[in-house]
């Protein structure tokens, strides 16, 4: 048993926001997918989609995210919160995807995103808040499970 | 007792699952390093979908594939040999470093199947080759989780 401290209330509120925003954001595309909601949500405002394809790509994203993002989110904080082994180890997995995502977008987004939105949203909540989250969640499992913190 | 705890010269089943996944995991990094090496020799053997070359739609997909491979070399790669070394040594820190490879190779097919535009060889080549074998990995890991060292 693991006792969840300030910290971990912390990072689990911390990563519900980001995470819970991004979910939100997508279930606008797969409840409508092609209404003027989705677009300013997941583009900006009055704004189409580039071709079928960049709908497409943001399409499969969004199922992804709700297949495996949303259920290890949910897991991953009941079992923090409740001070088990494996919610510890579902943080550091859903940490690892969040990385990994931060790096494919960062290469994907630095055209045409990056410019349209500017340095300091970019850097902080629209990709920088997923990239934080997975080294600091990563990060705090670690030394939480070795009894560090 | 599940046939996976079962021991096959220095493992149990469950592990040599997860040892099997990693090295077809291997196969499909080292795929992706020659596609940063040469993205367009990479798009005429078929192991990427879109060519630098071509139109502004296939260009704008390419650096999403661009970006897929650069995160799992820099990434996933390392995370894979940890976790390889880990679980042939029976730490817990394999056990766990490959439960985040396992992890990303369920996420990015899940990602390619639900993207109609991709071509079906790879969409089947992703579910075949990295989710299932990821998800067997999981279950043989999970199966045998009691016998890794956490310290």
């Amino acid at each position: 048993m693991i006792e969840p401290t300030n910290i971990t209330w912390i990072i689990t509120i911390f990563g519900t926001v980001i995470f819970l925003l991004l979910l939100i954001a997508q279930l606008v595309i797969l409840i409508k997918p092609h209404s003027q909601q989705a677009k300013d949500i997941l583009i900006a405002k009055g704004e189409d989609w580039r071709d079928k394809t960049h709908f497409k790509v943001a399409f499969a994203f969004a199922w992804a995210d709700w297949l495996v993002i949303m259920p290890l989110m949910v897991a991953g904080n009941i079992g923090v919160l409740s001070g088990q082994l494996w919610g510890y180890l579902l943080w550091i997995i859903l940490g690892t995807i969040s990385i990994y995502y931060s790096i494919v977008f960062y290469v994907m987004e630095k055209e045409y995103v990056y410019p349209a939105v500017g340095p300091i949203i970019y850097y902080t909540y629209l990709w920088g808040g997923f990239l934080y989250w997975g080294i600091i969640s990563i990060v705090y499992c670690v030394l939480r499970t070795h009894n560090v913190l | 007792m599940s046939i996976l705890n079962n021991k096959m010269k220095a493992h149990p089943i469950g592990i040599w699952m997860a040892l099997g996944a990693l090295v077809l995991i291997l196969l499909a990094w080292l795929m992706q390093t020659y596609s940063l090496l040469d993205w367009e020799g990479a798009v005429k053997l078929g192991v990427q979908n879109e060519s630098f070359s071509g139109n502004a739609v296939e260009r704008a997909i390419a650096d999403v594939e661009r970006g897929v491979a650069i995160a799992d070399i820099i990434w996933v790669l390392p995370l894979t040999v940890v976790a390889f070394i880990g679980l042939l040594r029976t730490k817990f820190t394999g056990f766990v470093a490959a439960n985040m490879v396992f992890a990303i190779c369920v996420y990015f097919p899940l990602f390619y199947a639900f993207r109609v535009s991709m071509n079906f060889d790879v969409k089947l080549a992703a579910i075949f080759l990295w989710a299932i074998p990821s998800l067997l990995g999981i279950i043989g890991l999970w199966t045998n989780r009691n016998i890794f060292k956490y310290r």
